[in-house]
């Protein structure tokens, strides 16, 4: 095992940029894809490619828990369900109004360029400090441990919010057929 | 038999038995052939090439063998799923017929034991039909997104089933049955992809059935397991599978653990010597009554939590009665009915080593991983009277093929024997399942899923969560 | 509260009872395994088919002397529900009697409802056991003449089988050896069944050797007071 060991890490560097431009390879061109394919149902496909390349990034971070927490909840279960609510839409009624007025244009690109200048500043200004400890076997238990002791604010947030967006989903999904009746009977 | 049940005399055992033993002959003539490949395969990688290079003396020896022995558990898994999908759809088909009272396929070879290999042979050999208007990249890449997962989910198992054995501590990782999980939870995109990509009205309804399906029983699934994890205190498959070694009462399908005082402490009775009864009941069970009741709930909360494990599995691998995606009578065969050939055949390969992967996981989380079910102060073999005058016996032999071949370890060898006996219990148990009932409809499938499992699976996590404080575990 | 207990109560009470028809079905598939297959292993062993079974269309002659039955009524040929059955026949100047030229039988549109065989006053034309007819060509399943006659020793096997009446010629007959040929000639021409004059010759050759049958004789010794019956009609 030893050998090994002095394999990987001899390795390692080289295997990291190769894995790592391997999933950039994967990544940016399904991100194109979900902005430019036609059919949109594909780009729900792609959608997914980009999120499980994203895991494999968080793979190479040595972030397993985080990385198995993407593949589960966002490669699969959301958008799975994205794909599924597009299935359901109607792409022959969006199609009337696919003229987008100049100014829709304009407005767009203004939105993307700040979000890209954003985003750029933001990944180029701050120093990221990489540590080269190596991964703690017990990180699962770390992660436990820190949500519910130093991040149990964040958590609970996140939680109410969830609950706000079901109650909410419930609440859309809900039919009034008591109080259609009544107006109808009420205008009659 | 009468259909209310009773049975008319003479009927019963009125002797199948040639069908049943042509069964027996053919299940573990195949098991053999699969297990002895996967083990020859293992050896030859990990320990074979090993030990020839480690006699020579060029240069990169030393890394190639430690590149053989790390693709080891890949390659068992490789060598492994095709042969194993052919025994088990075999092995379904015969056992069905037995149930059906048919005799099913007894033509191609002895008893019709190649009758799988052959149709395999016929698939890979058929024309790739892709049909019109069908999107040529997703209809080819769902096939491939719906085995991929099988292959890498069932990784971290090896280890568990294998009792650790050094080849494959590699893929032991510390967060085992989450991996499995995620990977388990990755084919259903696969099945959506296919069902839309084969543009076919049936194709898309199945896929469609599948992923509602999959998505809901997924958190009845996910929860039952994650109680367990709870009462284990890891997710490490391989510490799972060691905290059950010690017979039955060990097992997390009884009280994940809760019995094991009571094991210690009969074990300490019969043999006399040591901690007497009272004290290593007391040192497990410190609150009196409380601490029993707790034993009990948590016994019975396993026993729940394990029926909804097999349910919530046989939903998420389509399996009868949840087989809505691929529903023969109203939707032709659902997500794979534009598919054939190889395309078609790695989609039944997937879908029988995912059974396989699900048995394997119940095996590990529930029946004790690799244990033996006697306790160990009921077990013969484990007192040293009756023990070592075998090994005695036996050791020219064995000294040998352990010490000098390294071809056989013995914890592995025991270990891996009973999770095959164990997985296969399960998996004859699900196609008797399969034999009996019928399929679900589509809304009782939803009411079921939703309104029964996860609730059931919600309180238990909350009554094992209290009920563990009142029990010593793993002391 | 008590509301909330009690549908807790119904709740289990009502998953135990699904549990227990579950596991009761089980229970009965896993014994069929004890019981053996009802599956029939026919290309390598013939089924065991009842005698009445309807399968092809076959001609019998008599057992005893070979000749053929048929009478050229045409009945079969008017009741056949499919128009399958073409008989040519002509009359004879010499007798004045029909003399069967062909009889066609088209097993590709014959549906095999067995009329044909119910109105057969000589009980000539008969449902066989046979089934395996599959061929290449629809012509090849129009049967003549001579694919649709069965040889004497099956003709034998479906009169017993079918428990059918022998044909009148056979009370004559038992007595035919043992009076000699010469009195089984007058015998076999006083039947309406009976053709032309040159055929009896070989009858009363080969009518010694069916007697020795065994089972056609002992068909004739238990019909022998019914067979009277069609003698008299």
């Amino acid at each position: 095992m030893e050998q090994f060991e002095l394999l990987t890490n001899w390795a390692q560097v080289n295997v990291e940029a190769f894995v790592l431009y391997a999933l950039a390879i994967i990544a940016i061109p399904c991100a194109f894809c979900v902005l430019f394919d036609r059919a949109i149902i594909r780009s729900g496909f792609f959608l997914i490619g980009v999120f499980g390349a994203v895991c494999g990034l968080f793979l190479i971070l040595q972030a397993q828990f985080l990385a198995l927490a993407q593949l589960m909840i966002y490669t699969v279960g959301i958008t799975l369900v994205v794909v599924i609510a597009l299935m359901l839409t109607n792409p022959r009624l969006e199609k009337e109004g696919v003229a987008v007025e100049g100014r829709e244009r304009f407005s767009g690109l203004v939105i993307a360029t700040v979000f890209f200048l954003t985003i750029y500043c933001a990944l180029r200004s701050e120093s990221w400090p990489l540590s080269s400890l190596r991964m703690n076997p017990e990180n699962v238990k770390q992660i436990g441990a820190a949500l519910i002791t130093t991040y149990a604010l964040p958590f609970e947030f996140a939680s109410v919010l969830l609950l706000a967006a079901l109650m909410g989903a419930i609440l859309l999904a809900k039919a009034e057929p008591k109080n259609d009746v009544s107006k109808i009977a009420g205008e009659n | 038999m009468k259909i209310d049940g009773t049975v008319v005399r003479g009927d019963h055992f009125s002797g199948n038995i040639a069908e049943i033993r042509k069964f027996a002959v053919m299940s573990l003539s195949w098991l053999t052939v699969i297990f002895v490949a996967v083990w020859g395969v293992c050896w030859a990688l990990g320990i074979f090439i090993p030990m020839c290079l480690a006699n020579s003396s060029f240069d990169f020896a030393a890394i190639l063998s430690e590149v053989c022995k790390a693709l080891t558990p890949i390659a068992a898994v490789l060598v492994f799923i095709p042969i194993n999908a052919m025994f088990m759809v075999l092995m379904e088909r015969r056992a069905l017929a037995l149930f059906t009272r048919r005799n099913g396929p007894n033509r191609v070879g002895p008893d019709g034991a190649l009758q799988t290999a052959a149709d395999a042979v016929k698939l890979l050999l058929k024309e790739d039909i892709t049909p019109t208007g069908a999107d040529a990249l997703m209809f080819t890449l769902a096939p491939i997104i719906f085995f991929a997962p099988s292959i890498f989910g069932a990784l971290p198992l090896l280890a568990a089933v294998t009792n650790n054995h050094k080849l494959f501590q590699i893929v032991d990782l510390p967060t085992g049955i989450f991996y499995v999980l995620a990977a388990s939870s990755v084919p259903v995109v696969g099945i959506v992809m296919g069902g839309w990509a084969s543009n076919n009205k049936y194709s898309l309804m199945g896929g469609l059935r599948s992923a509602a399906q999959a998505i809901s029983y997924e958190i009845p699934l996910v929860l039952s397991l994650v109680t367990i994890c709870l009462l284990a205190g890891t997710l490490d498959v391989v510490s799972i599978a060691y905290q059950q070694s010690g017979g039955l009462l060990n097992w997390n399908i009884l009280g994940g653990g809760a019995l094991i005082g009571l094991n210690k402490a009969i074990a300490a009775l019969v043999s006399s010597s040591g901690a007497p009864f009272a004290e290593v009941m007391n040192a497990y069970y410190p609150y009196g009554w409380l601490s029993f009741v707790g034993a009990a709930v948590l016994c019975m909360c396993t026993v729940i939590l394990f029926g909804v494990y097999l349910i919530g599995a046989c939903a998420e691998i389509n399996r009868i009665p949840f087989d809505l995606p691929e529903a023969e009578s109203e939707l032709v065969s659902g997500y794979n009915t534009e598919y054939s050939g190889i395309k078609f055949a790695i989609f039944f390969l997937a879908e029988f080593t995912n059974l396989f992967i699900v048995s394997t996981i119940a095996v590990v989380m529930f029946l004790g991983s690799g244990d033996c079910p006697l306790p160990t102060w009921l077990n013969p073999l484990s007192y040293p009277a009756v023990y070592e005058p075998l090994a005695k016996a036996l050791s020219p032999v064995l000294s040998v093929l352990i010490n000098d071949l390294h071809l056989i370890n013995p914890p592995t060898f025991w270990a891996a024997l009973w999770v095959i006996f164990k997985t296969y219990s399960l998996i004859f148990f699900a196609i008797l399942v399969r034999g009996t009932l019928p399929r679900f409809r589509i809304d009782q499938l939803m009411d079921f899923g939703w309104k029964r499992l996860i609730p059931i699976t919600l309180v238990i996590f909350v009554l094992v969560a209290f009920a563990r404080g009142v029990i010593n575990f793993h002391v | 509260m008590f509301n909330l207990i009690g549908s807790a109560i119904n709740g289990v009470k009502h998953a135990l009872g699904g549990l227990y028809q579950v596991k009761r079905g089980l229970e009965t598939v896993a014994m069929h395994t004890w019981r053996e297959p009802t599956t029939e292993a026919y290309p390598d062993k013939a089924p065991e088919l009842p005698p009445h079974f309807r399968g092809r269309l076959a001609l019998t002659v008599n057992p005893e002397t070979g000749e053929n039955l048929c009478i050229s009524c045409r009945q079969c040929e008017r009741v056949c529900p499919d128009k399958c059955i073409e008989i040519t026949a002509n009359k004879s100047t010499e007798t004045n009697k029909l003399e069967l030229i062909d009889f066609k039988i088209d097993h590709g549109l014959c549906m095999f409802c067995g009329l044909c065989t119910e109105v057969c006053p000589t009980y000539c034309i008969i449902n066989t056991n046979d089934f395996e007819m599959a061929d290449y060509t629809r012509s090849s399943l129009i049967y003549d003449l001579k694919k649709l006659t069965l040889t004497q020793e099956e003709s034998a096997y479906y009169f017993a089988a079918k428990e059918m009446p022998l044909p009148k010629p056979k009370p004559a007959k038992p007595a035919a050896p043992a009076a000699g040929a010469a009195a089984a000639k007058p015998a076999a021409e006083a039947k309406p069944t009976a053709t032309v004059s040159p055929k009896p010759a070989p009858e009363s050759a080969k009518a010694p050797e069916t007697t020795a049958d065994k089972p056609a004789k002992e068909v004739e010794k238990k019909e022998s007071p019914s067979t009277d019956t069609p003698s008299v009609n």
